[in-house]
């Protein structure tokens, strides 16, 4: 535990993953078990340098226990996961040095000033005083945050303080980053500037893997989704082609009024989804117009107070792959 | 629209895994200041109760006595030392740990890339930096308020770091090895009650119980006692040599505990 320090550096350990400038991210045959549940079911995926990639799943998917194996607090159960030529199983040192983490919880700045807070945490991954003290101006600068720059983290709203961990991620990014919610709590004008912080860390070849319940803004953000589902990656894709199944057809939505029942869907309407007062259905195009007339009927008899028909989005398709709703800022409890 | 960056060269992905020497001094000098910028909001008033809890128990003999018995005085003064050096590392710096667990930013912690043996020893220097000076504060006091005979011998060195180290090692061993943040804060609640009662830093051994002596033989506290007082006072002391020896026995033995459940991968 105390022990000096080592004047003969260990061999990293390595792997014959990928030459030593590949610093592809890699995820082969992972499953990781707790007593009976696996909460990754024989994952294999790979990110590469410049892209960002957003596993997308619900509460208990396993997108949590994929980043805690990645990060070394997790073991794999089976199945490997490198990054380069880097075993990040077998060495967690290296897991450390090379991912930047933005875990989804506040980090543990209540002490530190804004501007100490970024930087220390450049300088912990290694970067010169010189060098964090230039890039967290920037980022500063960048995300707006300059009112705050002097302020003690204690005195921080929410969205600010997530704002500043973000910055503490990226500060000096790893050649993986791993972004958990980044955007929780955050205004609606800020987060189009992290998006563009997110872009840059993939400009600069990092590999992004951003994880998020938020399936519409990730649809903007990501390059390749994967939908986790009960620990097994279901789908993986762009965003377009995650949507290509539902090319065809169309999205109902009507508000129904508070207090009625769901009114029992015509054989041309597909599964619906009902969560509060929303009901959302998939219609074939040809059935447009019938649709528009039978939402109509039902606004007119006071069940519903309105109905909107467009084109099937993102969170359509992860509906139908994970048959689960997903709400804006859930909280994740994610096994 | 991409950023404009003011500094490209820290946006290059950190590509290596550096180890080794210059690596862990680098990083223990800023987990250092991490250490000490995340109590910044505590320090005052930490200092403030170390003064207080140090001061407090050197004047507070002479509320028992007309007249102050100076063995009394030279008994209390030398142990209080032992309980500054113990305040910062075994009692708040498990709660801190448990506190870390309870709201979640344990795992970002434990994810910083920094070795354990680096934060560990930066932990420790924070616990020297919480304890020393109010240890110093606490002696001139009794030597102010009793004329004490103190004689300080070069002993008080490493008398010091063992006491410290030992201390701030059990904490870490709590903090980190169990579990259970509640269990934590309770188990550090009964040390507390422990050391301040039932342990012979401030209570005479020969005022114990033979069993309750016997017990304390095998806890640090008793030793982390004599060690100091045998580096306060003139003459000879018994058994300091053994005691060195189970301080240091129990400060590796917790410092394992804690580096295998910090290094712990479920």
């Amino acid at each position: 535990m105390m022990s000096p320090p080592s004047a003969e550096p260990p061999a990293p350990s390595t792997s014959s993953a990928g030459p030593p400038d590949d610093w592809t991210f890699r995820v082969d045959a992972l499953t990781k078990r707790f007593a009976t549940l696996a909460a990754n079911d024989s994952i294999t995926l790979r990110v590469e340098p410049g892209e960002v990639y957003g596993p997308l799943g619900p509460n208990g998917a396993g997108k949590s226990t994929l980043v805690k194996q990645t990060i070394g607090l997790l073991k794999p159960t089976s199945g490997r996961i490198t990054l380069g030529r880097f075993d990040l199983v077998a060495d967690p040192d290296a897991a450390r040095q090379l991912c930047s983490y933005l875990p989804q919880v506040q980090m543990p700045i209540d002490s530190f000033h804004v501007v100490e807070a970024i930087e220390l945490a450049g300088r912990i991954r290694g970067a010169s005083a010189r060098d964090v003290r230039g890039r967290t101006a920037s980022l500063i600068d960048s995300l707006d945050l300059g009112e705050w720059k002097d302020a003690l983290g204690h005195t921080l709203s929410g969205g600010v303080k997530r704002l500043v961990g973000f910055c503490m991620a990226i500060v000096r990014p790893g050649r993986l980053v791993i972004l958990d919610e980044p955007t929780n709590d955050v205004d609606p004008l800020r987060r189009r500037l992290l998006w563009e912080e997110v872009r840059a860390l993939g400009a600069h070849g990092c590999a992004v893997l951003l994880v998020t319940h938020n399936v519409l803004e990730a649809e903007k953000s990501v390059d390749r989704l994967a939908v986790i589902h009960k620990g097994r990656l279901v789908a993986e894709g762009t965003p377009s082609s995650m949507k290509a199944a539902d090319r065809s057809q169309l999205r109902l939505q009507l508000m129904l009024t508070p207090g009625t029942a769901t009114p029992a869907l015509s054989p041309w309407a597909g599964p619906a989804v009902r969560v509060g007062h929303n009901l959302v259905t998939a219609i074939a195009e040809a059935d447009a117009s019938t649709a528009i007339s039978w939402a109509a009927e039902l606004t007119s008899a006071g069940v519903a107070e309105e109905y909107a028909l467009g084109a099937m989005t993102l969170e359509d398709a992860y509906i139908r792959l994970t048959s689960h709703m997903s709400g804006d800022g859930d909280d994740d409890g994610d096994a | 629209m991409m950023p404009e960056l003011q500094n490209a060269s820290v946006i290059v992905p950190h590509g290596t895994v550096e180890r080794g020497a210059k690596r862990w001094w680098h990083d223990y000098a800023v987990m250092v200041r991490w250490h000490l910028s995340s109590l910044r909001v505590w320090l005052v008033t930490l200092t403030i109760v170390q003064l207080l809890a140090g001061v407090g128990f050197v004047l507070g003999i002479s509320l028992f006595f007309v007249h102050v018995p100076m063995t009394a005085a030279l008994f209390v003064s030398t142990g209080v030392p032992v309980i500054n050096l113990m305040t910062v590392g075994l009692i708040l710096g498990p709660q801190l740990v448990a506190d870390q667990k309870s709201n979640g930013s344990y795992e970002y912690l434990r994810s910083m890339p920094v070795s354990r043996s680096v934060t560990a020893a930066a932990w420790y220097t924070v616990c020297l930096i919480g304890g020393v000076p109010a240890m110093i504060v606490s002696l001139g006091v009794a030597r102010l308020r009793y004329d004490l005979p103190l004689h300080v011998s070069p002993m008080i060195v490493p008398a010091v770091l063992l006491t410290s180290f030992a201390g701030t090692m059990l904490g870490y061993a709590l903090g980190h090895a169990i579990g259970s943040p509640m269990a934590t804060r309770l188990i550090t609640q009964l040390l507390v009650f422990a050391i301040f009662g039932f342990a012979p830093i401030l209570v005479p051994l020969s005022q114990m119980p033979r069993w309750l002596g016997t017990l304390n033989w095998w806890f640090p506290f008793r030793h982390m006692a004599v060690v100091t007082r045998a580096a306060l006072t003139p003459g000879g002391h018994a058994a300091v040599l053994s005691a060195y020896v189970v301080l240091g026995l129990w400060a590796i033995a917790c410092a394992g505990l804690a580096g295998r459940a910090l290094g712990r991968r479920p």
